[in-house]
């Protein structure tokens, strides 16, 4: 059994919003305890998977490694059985691809799939460009000093999702807000209302669902009678089977494009220019050789930030992971961060090299359930990238940066920084 | 010099093998045609089979 100390950081939102006690505890774990039981007060008992390989199996096996049998997000004893009496017995809140198998998770990834292939954003490109551009102008004459994460980091991938979602400009701070109420309930200066305990957090959080719902509820009826060449058109439209999505299924397919779809995209690429302004040489070096450097900055900023925390499985047979035997029903923790530190398949892990190369960073996971939209956030990247590097001359933090308090998808809430652009 | 080089996606991630440039960090090297390619061979990104690919237009 992992000690109780550690069992308690890795699920504690201020410990992933300072870093250093998530990343000890792992590198504790993954050189004593690789794969190990974890109880946490409050919380059932779970497995601890730390390293890269044991995560890559686990992800791998999706028949024997269920996403929608229990939580797929850590959850307590106490919120568990709450969304279990809210959610009619489901331990989900939504039921999006995230929380589905086979086979319906295949039926539901194949809708907007052809979407978000490199075929099909290739085409977005020159629009995206546009959009880096102008986020790139506006940093320029923000006079030298911006709070990156808040002007520029957050705003850039909003705006390119909600566009090929469907949503108007003028929505989008909506947007943004609702989608950090969802995954910094824990942080209170994210949260709807600053929660005093795990019930108020639970309702709070069923309010922004709730609210996500109503707007998207909207979205459907105008897209069924106007349908338009958008990501909106295709859930409102799309069939199952012959038959029209589910309204459980519909309104979680629109929420995990509207949050997901630009928000660990934004924590990447604030957390990489944070770690550009702490690593002057590994920017000179980046902007000494571009294109070569280009696709492995970029593979390197997902493997650094790793936004996604941590997924749940279960097990659905008894089953045999790194010599242990895991049970059917057993639940599982898939640490990303721990696998994208894993001294095994990592040179020197814990430094930033704009030039890494074997880079197999897990950030995006693996297996049927891999990213969607993985494409789509590599491409904004390194456009954002290439617009603004050859114009900034001089980076350094101007405050010290911070991160949300959050244990599932968390990352940079303020980079403030000083520079020099063209 | 070879032409006519292919590209070939996974159908489960998205993941393009290109032909002409191979995918040297698997050791496989520019030029190597898909059916020269292992039959074990996996996708890199997510793990899935060779024969979960297709010939794509790019």
């Amino acid at each position: 059994m992992i000690p109780q100390q550690i069992a308690h950081t890795i699920v504690d939102p201020k410990a992933y919003a300072a870093e250093k006690p998530v990343d000890d505890a792992f590198t504790w774990l993954r050189r004593e305890m690789p794969l190990a039981v974890a109880q946490p007060d409050g919380f059932d008992p779970f497995w601890v998977v730390t390293r890269h390989r044991d995560i890559l199996e686990v992800e791998r096996q999706n028949e024997l490694f269920h996403n929608g049998d229990r939580s797929t997000v850590v959850t307590s004893k106490t919120a568990d059985e709450k969304v279990r009496s809210m959610m009619g017995g489901s331990p989900h809140l939504v039921r999006s691809l995230v929380q589905m198998d086979n086979p319906d998770h295949g039926y539901y990834r194949r809708l907007t799939q052809p979407y978000f292939l490199p075929q099909n954003i290739r085409k977005l490109e020159p629009r995206i460009r546009e959009i880096a551009k102008s986020f790139v102008n506006r940093m320029a004459e923000k006079g030298g000093r911006c709070d990156f994460a808040r002007d520029i980091a957050f705003l850039y991938p909003l705006h390119v999702i909600m566009e090929i979602l469907g949503v108007p400009e003028v929505d989008e701070p909506m947007m943004l807000r609702l989608t950090q109420e969802l995954f910094g309930s824990a942080d209170a200066e994210m949260s709807r209302s600053a929660p005093a305990d795990e019930n108020e957090g639970l309702a709070a959080l069923m309010a922004t669902i709730a609210d996500f719902v109503a707007y998207f509820n909207k979205m459907t009826e105008d897209r069924r009678a106007h349908p338009r060449d958008d990501v909106a058109s295709v859930i409102a439209n799309g069939t199952v089977n012959g038959q029209p999505l589910g309204q459980l299924e519909a309104m979680s397919y629109y929420i995990i494009v509207a949050t997901a779809g630009h928000d660990t995209t934004s924590n990447t690429t604030a957390g990489a220019l944070w770690a550009l302004a702490e690593n002057p040489g590994q920017l000179a070096l980046l902007k000494k050789d571009m294109p070569a450097c280009m696709p492995l900055f970029i593979e390197e900023s997902i493997r650094w930030v790793t936004p996604v925390k941590h997924f749940m499985r279960t097990a659905t047979a008894d089953a045999t992971l790194a010599g242990h035997k895991i049970a059917k029903g057993d639940w599982l923790m898939l640490s990303y961060p721990s696998g994208n530190r894993d001294e095994d398949v990592f040179d020197d892990p814990f430094a930033f090299k704009v030039d890494r190369t074997p880079n197999r960073q897990v950030a995006f996971g693996y297996g049927a359930h891999v990213c969607l939209g993985q494409h789509l956030a590599r491409m904004e990247m390194r456009i954002l990238w290439e617009e603004l590097l050859p114009r900034l001359h001089e980076l350094e933090l101007a405050g010290e940066p911070r991160r949300m308090e959050a244990a599932f998808v968390c990352g940079p809430k303020s980079v403030p920084v000083r520079y020099r652009m063209q | 010099m070879a032409t006519g080089f292919k590209t070939w996606q996974c159908e489960n991630c998205g993941f393009l093998y290109e032909e002409e440039f191979g995918l040297p960090a698997e050791g496989i090297a520019p030029g190597t045609r898909w059916e020269d390619v292992a039959d074990d061979f996996i996708c890199p990104n997510c793990g899935f089979a060779k024969s979960q690919f297709s010939m794509i237009e790019v």
